[in-house]
């Protein structure tokens, strides 16, 4: 191809640069350099940073919490938040105000209030709506993903974007007075060089011309997005001529000429007439990428050579852009779009400047919507060839950079230790890969999970000294390390005769405290105390102490495993003690327990685990006045009330002491498809007594939960795409072989079991059986479903002692069925108990499944 | 005088708050017994009888030590109200038992021995199983400790003939006898119907009404007992007639008859004599019989091993199934093609 080529470079210089480069004529600029090759691009210099809330409510959410409390200070980063990002190296332009109006300012301000930033550097130049965009960036993101490049628009004044626009019309109010007639006869038409330097002509209106067609360009025309003069807005001479020179400097003209025409009224109409570049037919197309590349350096031609020399020098030019092909690397370009250019190369036959623009426009789209925000078009060479040369920077990541901040945002040494980070960060973060908007989310997600930052930002800055390349940030403002708190409610309570009296108001509350990130290695130790009424807190006294220990296996070691040991306490009322249909209060049971825990916790996957540990407990069973009881109560049919219902514990005392081994596999590989679960979730649990504690209690207990979400309809997903029906199919089994007391045997009924029915009221049991299925058909943003279930005791009602099925009379198996609408986090249902056929309205928060 | 109606609930349980515990239960029941058991009288009421009866007792009296059995246990049980300390007391010919008209017995149980010629007659009267249209756990629960360690030769299982329908109590309490002494007392069993002078209603013949009525009842009972109906066909339970009212009836020779004409004393007598010899074996009860097997103790020897499947059968294939989710898992394209694309990369 080269050899067929080179008989045309032998004619003339231009010739030849026009083959290998785009460039511009020269006959109106006086100051172009032909050797380089130029940029297609206007490039934007200043580059909006876009404020980031997350589009994951889940984490967003719990931020927001703890943020909202301290909006000024969280203001503070975002002033620094907007970020330059020069891929190239392009002027500087100056044609843009770089102050944004306050209104605006503040906007990010409320919206960095979400506390995680990602600064990206949107190089997206057309946003179909610049106005939405920037609409956007200051509305903090709440549009989900449109946050995330919401600023884009805002970016350059190239483009029309909203920031400009602004400009413009700022400078319209307060520069009004400013401009200066052109003191010419009106309808006249004046160059360029012909203006006056001193003046500021306000321009009015803004025409191109294409000389080619000989027809005037509509502003719908992609050229028109190139120029940065505005109608009504007041420029120099010398701005004009910049504007001119950058025109002309694209490559996209052959010959571009602006002149003005007098108006009346002292303004000036600008005429650009243009004649589009072309080059000869390709059916070639290759995308490399030269990130990271030295750019070719120019060298110095003599005006004086001789023809040979200037053909050696042509081919030694040629030789050194192949050699620069071949030794870039391929672009992540997916063949699909490859072949999408090629057929566009095809149908238009001439390779005129608007096709390179097009296809520049495909690809750089094709980047960016794959989340490489950095990636951008860079040069077009080898025209004029058969084949088209598209060179992209696609932001190749030259270093990573973890960065702590304190209050101020002053740099400082963090407390956490970078490995802890570190293994957060997704690979593709890391030196060497491009970077990717979204591996930057799944950063800012990974690292906001371990909950030690109030302010996260992952930012991807332009290397100075490693052209192409793309140093990502990771800003992190951590958390206080200790954290106490001290909340207090005083509740009144009845006192004699009805009437809340002084005596009656108890000050209740909770204490805790945190002290969190030891040794900078997310070791915790957190404690609370709660109670209703501190001056006898010996009543309900809860409490709890934990010692979390990540990493157990070491920081550098991916295995991820979580040693927890904590000191808790419960109070729960017994399930077991209650009555069937139709049978008067049953008196409760209070089952407190008071132990020790340690549990190792493997993380498979995000949801998936294996838990295993020791539990030492003492369990205490009371009666209503919180006396100690060895014994359920009924109530007899006179109306008195029998204390030698079925035992409480294993002892017979009231109290058992006894230490077991737990562990728990949980696979779970559910995920949302439009907002609703689809997927598998399997737990298995299994408490293996040791014979150790009062009666020596040697048990073996499991229970197995096997629930299937299955889609019913294959959707489309997406943001705002209605989600697919689901059937649940649900199954749950329980059992235990051994010493088994009242407290741990299997309830059935209650809205996580058996709905319809009250906690525990279809009976308790040593082996239990319960079946769901539910169908869940979406409407609108919500969805209604239909359920069935079936809890059965399997006859193991008697094998529990002093069988208290029977003894509270219930029946030891039920069904239920009913329908269902899911209104936020309520979900209200009626379901119709089987037993006695009855149906009742329920609301209950949180999912069954 | 028979005023003793459908007295079904009443007593010291009405409104008094019983708050013992079974153990307190227990010790007082041991002492009833043991006392009951020290003192055998000699069986006096026998002469009260008319003479024929006597020579007919005597003579199964005679029949049964001829089987070598010299002492006989019956458990008579059955609603409350139905005339079941009367007809203990029609037996023993004397009022041993105080009969307690609108009330209940009181949740005790009273063992009546008697000794004749070297021959022992244990009848042990219980309190009457329903209260409140329940089974009364605990009257239940105090008769089976106080039949600890004793063997039950016939259980005589007492209602009323007068009363024309059966109802779901009935099988409540043929259940609660089953779980309590197994299925296996049922082939020592025999239903008395008190009452028995009685005249059916719209001019039924009495044997008619009789045998519709007992049909009845067998018929519930071996639905509560849960016993297969050839096996209950099979063992044939029999259904005696009682009156146990002073207006009773009386024939020639002065014994209390039956509106059929049959002396009922004696005929009772000798289906007890009958079933006590017949070749099921009579009913121990022992701790085990009472308290059930300790589920507790069931498989306990095989936890290790259960444990030990658990983890293989149940954990490991779970564990395999994350693994492979994870080979499965869904990667977005940013990730999985950089992972692919990399590889060629020098740096």
């Amino acid at each position: 191809m080269v050899n067929r080529l080179v008989p045309r470079f032998l004619h003339t210089m231009d010739t030849y640069l026009r083959t290998h480069f785009v460039h511009v004529g020269k006959e109106n600029i006086k100051n172009q350099t032909h050797q380089k090759p130029f940029f297609l691009t206007p490039l934007l210099s200043l580059i909006q940073s876009a404020t980031l809330n997350s589009t994951m409510s889940s984490f967003a959410a719990s931020n927001n919490i703890s943020t909202a409390i301290l909006p000024s200070r969280r203001s503070k980063p975002s002033r620094s938040s907007s970020v330059k990002c020069n891929l190239s190296p392009s002027k500087p332009n100056d044609s843009n105000p770089t102050a944004p109006p306050p209104p605006l300012f503040k906007a990010i301000a409320i919206s960095s209030a979400a506390s995680i930033l990602l600064h990206c550097t949107p190089l997206t130049p057309f946003l179909s709506n610049p106005l939405a965009g920037g609409g956007n960036s200051g509305g903090g993101g709440a549009g989900g993903d449109g946050g995330w490049f919401g600023g884009n628009g805002g970016g350059g004044g190239d483009n029309g974007g909203f920031f400009s626009r602004m400009f413009a019309a700022i400078a319209d109010e307060s520069q009004s007075q400013e401009w200066d007639s052109h003191g010419l006869p009106a309808n006249i038409v004046v160059q360029l060089n012909k203006m006056s330097g001193f003046k500021k002509y306000k321009v009015s209106e803004i025409m191109f011309f294409d000389r080619n067609r000989k027809v005037r360009v509509g502003s719908e025309d992609s050229f028109f997005e190139m120029v940065s003069l505005r109608p009504g807005g007041v420029y120099t001479k010398a701005q004009l001529q910049k504007e001119l020179e950058t025109l002309a400097t694209s490559g996209m003209f052959e010959k571009v000429d602006l002149e003005g025409k007098t108006n009346p009224d002292g303004s000036i109409g600008v005429t650009i007439s243009f004649s589009e570049s072309t080059w000869q037919s390709a059916d070639g197309f290759r995308c490399i990428n030269v990130g990271l590349m030295q750019q070719t350096k120019p060298v110095e031609m003599d005006s004086d050579m001789t023809d040979k020399e200037r053909l050696e020098y042509y081919l030694s030019q040629e030789r050194e852009y192949k050699r620069r092909i071949d030794r870039a690397r391929p672009c992540l370009l997916p063949r699909y779009v490859h072949d999408e250019i090629l057929d566009m190369l095809k149908r238009q036959g001439m390779v005129s400047a608007r096709l390179l623009q097009r296809i520049r426009d495909r690809v750089q789209k094709w980047y960016h919507d794959e989340g490489y925000a950095c990636a951008q078009v860079v040069n077009f060479g080898n025209l004029n060839t058969k084949e088209v040369v598209c060179e992209v920077v696609e932001g190749d990541i030259t270093k990573l950079d973890i960065q702590f901040q304190d209050k101020l945002g002053n740099v400082v040494e963090g407390n956490t230790q970078v490995p802890v980070i570190q293994r957060e960060l997704p690979r593709q973060l890391r030196q060497g890969f491009t970077f990717n908007i979204e591996a930057g989310k799944q950063a800012l997600r990974n690292v906001n999970s371990l909950a030690l930052f109030s302010n996260i930002e992952v930012n991807p800055r332009p290397d100075e000294k490693n052209e192409g390349g793309i140093i990502v940030e990771i800003k992190l403002k951590e958390l206080e390390q200790k954290s106490a708190e001290v909340s207090t409610e005083w509740s009144i309570v009845p006192g004699r005769g009805g009437h809340p009296t002084l005596a009656s108001l108890q000050p209740g509350g909770t204490v805790s405290f945190e002290h969190r990130n030891l040794q900078g290695l997310n070791r915790s130790v957190n404690g609370s105390i709660t109670t209703s009424n501190f001056l006898n807190p010996q009543d309900d006294l809860a409490f709890k102490l934990e010692y979390v220990h990540p990493y157990l296996d070491g920081v550098y070691y991916s295995r991820n495993r979580t040693l927890r040991v904590s000191c808790f306490n419960s109070r729960k009322l017994s399930p077991v003690f209650t009555g069937g249909p139709g049978v008067d209060e049953v008196p409760p049971i209070w089952v407190d327990r008071t132990g020790v825990k340690a549990n190792i916790t493997e993380n498979f996957t995000r949801q998936s685990k294996f838990t295993y540990g020791l539990v030492m407990e003492e369990i205490t069973t009371r009666d209503e006045s919180s006396h100690i009881c060895s014994n359920g109560q009924r109530v007899l049919p006179s109306g008195g009330i029998s204390a030698d219902g079925p035992p409480t514990t294993l002892s017979g005392t009231g109290i058992d002491r006894m230490a077991f081994l737990q562990a728990n596999i949980t696979r779970d590989n559910t995920r949302f498809v439009n907002g609703t679960v689809v997927g598998d979730r399997n737990m298995f649990q299994v408490d293996q007594g040791l014979g150790i504690g009062s009666q020596f209690p040697f048990f073996n207990r499991h229970q197995l939960t096997v629930t299937r979400f299955v889609q019913l309809m294959s959707v489309e997903e997406g943001a705002g795409k209605p989600p697919p029906p689901v059937l649940v199919l649900h199954g749950h089994y329980g059992g235990c072989v051994g010493d088994l007391p009242s407290y741990d045997a299997f309830t059935l009924g209650g809205p996580y079991s058996v709905r319809g029915y009250n906690m525990g009221e279809i009976g308790a049991a040593r082996n239990i059986l319960e079946l769901a299925a539910e169908l869940r058909i979406p409407v609108k943003s919500t969805h209604v479903y239909a359920f069935a279930e079936h809890g059965n005791d399997l006859g193991s009602s008697k094998g529990v002692k002093g069988n208290p099925t029977e003894v509270y009379r219930r029946l030891g198996h039920g069904s239920s069925y009913g329908l269902g609408v899911k209104l936020g986090l309520v979900r209200a249902e009626y379901a119709v108990d089987h037993n006695s056929g009855t149906g009742a309205l329920f609301f209950r928060f949180g999912e069954r499944f | 005088m028979l005023i003793k109606e459908n007295a079904v609930f009443k007593g010291e349980a009405s409104g008094t708050l019983l708050l013992s515990q079974s153990g307190n239960w227990n010790s007082r029941i041991r002492g009833t017994s043991s006392m009951a058991s020290q003192i055998i009288r000699e069986w006096s009421g026998i002469n009260t009888f008319a003479p024929a009866t006597q020579t007919k007792l005597l003579e199964l009296l005679g029949k049964l030590k001829q089987e070598n059995v010299n002492s006989l246990t019956i458990l008579v049980m059955g609603k409350g109200g139905v005339g079941k300390s009367s007809t203990v007391n029609s037996i023993i010919g004397e009022r041993v038992v105080s009969i307690s008209p609108f009330q209940s017995e009181g949740p005790r149980p009273v063992m009546v021995s008697r000794s004749r010629a070297g021959f022992t007659l244990n009848i042990i009267d219980t309190p009457g199983l329903i209260e409140g249209g329940y089974i009364n756990d605990m009257a239940l629960d105090i008769i089976k400790r106080f039949l600890l360690n004793k063997t039950i030769d016939v259980l005589l299982y007492v209602d009323r003939l007068d009363v024309y329908r059966v109802d779901n109590l009935d099988k409540l309490v043929a259940k609660a006898i089953t779980d309590s002494f197994g299925k296996g007392i049922w082939n020592k069993a025999i239903v008395a119907l008190t009452h028995a002078q009685f005249s059916p209603p719209d001019g039924l013949p009495y044997d008619e009404f009789f045998s519709q009525r007992s049909e009845a009842l067998l018929r519930v009972l071996r639905s509560g007992a849960k016993i297969k109906k050839e096996v209950f066909q099979a063992a044939s339970m029999p259904v005696v007639l009682v009156e146990n009212s002073g207006r009773c009836n009386k024939n020639d020779s002065d014994e209390k008859v039956l509106p059929n004409g049959t002396a009922w004393i004696p005929h009772l007598v000798q289906t007890i004599t009958d079933i006590a010899l017949n070749k099921s074996v009579s009913i121990h009860v022992d701790k085990n019989l009472i308290e059930g097997p300790n589920p507790n103790q069931r498989g306990k020897l095989w936890i290790p091993l259960v444990f030990a499947l658990q983890y293989f059968l149940v954990m490991k294939p779970i564990k395999g199934l994350i693994e492979r989710d994870i080979a499965n898992e869904r990667k977005p394209a940013w990730e999985r093609r950089d992972a692919a694309f990399r590889k060629r990369d020098f740096y």
